[in-house]
């Protein structure tokens, strides 16, 4: 493949995982006013359960991928009952320490995540149904694999934000109280979203660990909850359109960064720094971000 | 042989470097009502600034520990002039204050990886031996006692200067309610920055003290944040006396955790006695 095409397919692969964790992050986030700093260890725990369950347990990428997300769910089921006690300022506390006791976990249990080491040779998708033979290592293929379930999560997304279901979201957002004052249950919603959220962001975890047939402890580091965190609000809280154009726009951003020239050594930094000013930039001048319905 | 001795030399020299975080973390939120995460950092910042002037350019170790401290203060009082008090004037919430300050820990936390590397640096000299002290069989470093002694004096002027001075005073009105405080005529806005100074100070001696006990990391600022959050949630948010009780439960319970637990889960055990204490006693062991 030539080698521009490569690298917009790299990009492209890129934004759409970003994207399935963007609009994850924005059902919780955006739609039920929750600000969660722990996107990040779901998307790892997505990215060991499939990686390890792959490899060891000798499962297809997509029953992996599936076994992963039910994992994530799980783990996210627990963190959101604690999470259930809390609000506010305490609410994001209590997810940047899980996300900091998950990246722990994942750079501590040797025994199963190697540690610092990680895991490799993390196999590709492979379909072989009614004699269609499709190997997912040809990476224009990838690409399209993830578009599809970027599609799907998005649609699944737009389909909760719609329904009843998602009105109450909304409703707990805007006052907790009165909606209780109704009759709904805001304990059962704030948990049933979190945990389809951990999901969602499990399943691009796994396309990560997929695409890159590699996966450390150093990609699941709180940064890269705030970076997710930064996306959605950039783009606007409380619609997924927007999701899809925070990470669009801060997934390129560093490649232009790199094109006017900016040294490669510290290329990391400089677009952390990035995304911080922007941040401050975005609470100061617009929190609602460019398309938000909902400011923080 | 028997270790209880260390454990409690250790834990109570962890828990006055914590209590540096923990008290400039209350001080600062008691007038300004949210959680500033960029706080750690900014006490990181202070370390690797005395790190630059006494490792890098040889000055005097005392001389480089007060620039670090006065340009850790420095920085949180601008940091208070062109975030924070703009987004106060614009009555914005709690939550967009604590998003902005994610902000200022992100680009401030790579600066310091740009200009300072992500390794380890130690601001203490490997070249001078750092006397040894034994007491009851628990071994202390000389600068593990200046660590013990800076907490004491800060704690004891922090009580006296806001128990008897009119700043103290001020900052206790603002504390209860900041539109009162503006209608009797207190500046609030110059005290808040003033406590942005003090605050960002006080937490670069812990930042300061991290860099000698155990080395400087760019990342650490906000797991230092976290222990302090704890502490003073522990202690009870808003009181001078709760950061250092809290600061000192939490070094405890994580040091004498490691007969049930290996060392590395110390970080997840201090996480969950803050759990517990969320949930049980939110308000902390000093209610205010």
């Amino acid at each position: 493949m030539n080698y521009t095409v490569y690298y917009i397919v790299h990009l492209l692969t890129m934004f759409s995982i970003y994207a399935i964790l963007g609009v994850s992050l924005n059902l919780v986030v955006g739609y039920t006013g929750l600000v969660s700093v722990t996107q990040a260890a779901f998307y790892g725990i997505g990215a060991y359960a499939t990686a390890l369950i792959a490899k060891t347990a000798g499962f297809g990428f997509f029953s992996s991928m599936l076994i992963g997300a039910i994992v994530a769910g799980l783990i996210g089921l627990l963190i959101g009952l604690v999470l259930s006690k809390f609000r506010d300022d305490y609410y994001v506390i209590v997810t940047v320490g899980f996300n900091i006791i998950a990246y722990g976990i994942f750079m501590n249990w040797h025994s199963l995540t190697r540690g610092p080491l990680g895991i490799v040779a993390v196999p590709r998708p492979k379909i072989d149904l009614f004699g269609l033979h499709l190997d997912f290592n040809n990476n224009l293929l990838f690409l399209a694999l993830v578009l599809v379930f970027l599609a799907l999560i998005y649609f699944l997304a737009r389909f909760i934000a719609k329904s009843s279901f998602g009105r109450v979201l909304k409703a707990i957002r805007e006052d907790e109280k009165a909606i209780q004052v109704f009759g709904y249950n805001a304990f059962y919603f704030k948990l049933a979203i979190f945990v389809i959220s951990a999901g969602m962001a499990a399943v691009a975890g796994s396309f990560f660990a997929s695409y890159l047939r590699f996966t450390s402890p150093n990609t699941f580091v709180l940064m890269e909850s705030i970076l997710i965190l930064s996306m959605i609000i950039l783009g606007g809280l409380a619609n997924l359109k927007g999701s899809l154009l925070g990470a669009f726009i801060l997934v390129l951003l560093p490649e232009l960064m790199r094109f006017v020239g900016f040294p490669n050594e510290i290329a990391a930094e400089m677009r952390q720094i990035v995304y911080g000013v922007i941040l401050v930039l975005l609470m100061i001048f617009r929190p609602s971000g460019i398309m938000g319905e909902y400011k923080l | 042989m028997n270790i209880v001795p260390q454990l409690i030399l250790n834990s109570i020299i962890a828990g006055s470097i914590i209590a540096f975080l923990a008290v400039s973390f209350n001080l600062i939120y008691g007038a300004t009502r949210f959680f500033n995460m960029a706080h750690g950092t900014v006490a990181i910042f202070g370390g690797y600034i005395a790190f630059f002037f006494f490792k890098t350019l040889g000055w005097n170790m005392y001389l480089s520990a007060i620039l670090g401290i006065l340009a850790a203060g420095l920085l949180g009082y601008i940091f208070d002039r062109i975030i924070y008090l703009p987004l106060r004037k614009r009555k914005a919430s709690g939550m967009i204050m604590l998003v902005a300050s994610i902000g200022v820990f992100t680009a401030l936390q790579s600066l310091i990886q740009i200009f300072f590397t992500s390794e380890f640096q130690t601001l203490s000299d490997i070249s001078v031996h750092d006397r040894l002290y034994t007491i009851f069989g628990a071994t202390i470093t000389q600068t593990q006692i200046y660590i013990l002694i800076m907490a004491f004096i800060v704690a004891i002027c922090l009580i006296i200067f806001l128990k008897y001075t009119i700043f103290g005073k001020a900052v206790k009105a603002i504390s209860d309610d900041e539109e009162v405080a503006k209608i009797v005529g207190i500046n609030t806005n110059k005290i808040i920055g003033l406590l942005f100074f003090i605050g960002s100070g006080i937490a670069a001696i812990g930042g300061i003290a991290v860099g000698f006990d155990t080395g400087l990391n760019p990342t650490m600022g906000m797991k230092l944040l976290l222990h302090g959050i704890s502490a003073a949630i522990i202690g009870g948010v808003g009181s001078v006396y709760g950061a250092f009780i809290g600061a000192f439960v939490l070094t405890f319970v994580a040091n004498f955790s490691i007969f049930w637990i290996p060392g590395e889960w110390q970080e997840a055990v201090a996480f969950v006695l803050l759990i517990i204490f969320l949930i049980f006693r939110p308000r902390g062991i000093i209610k205010r």
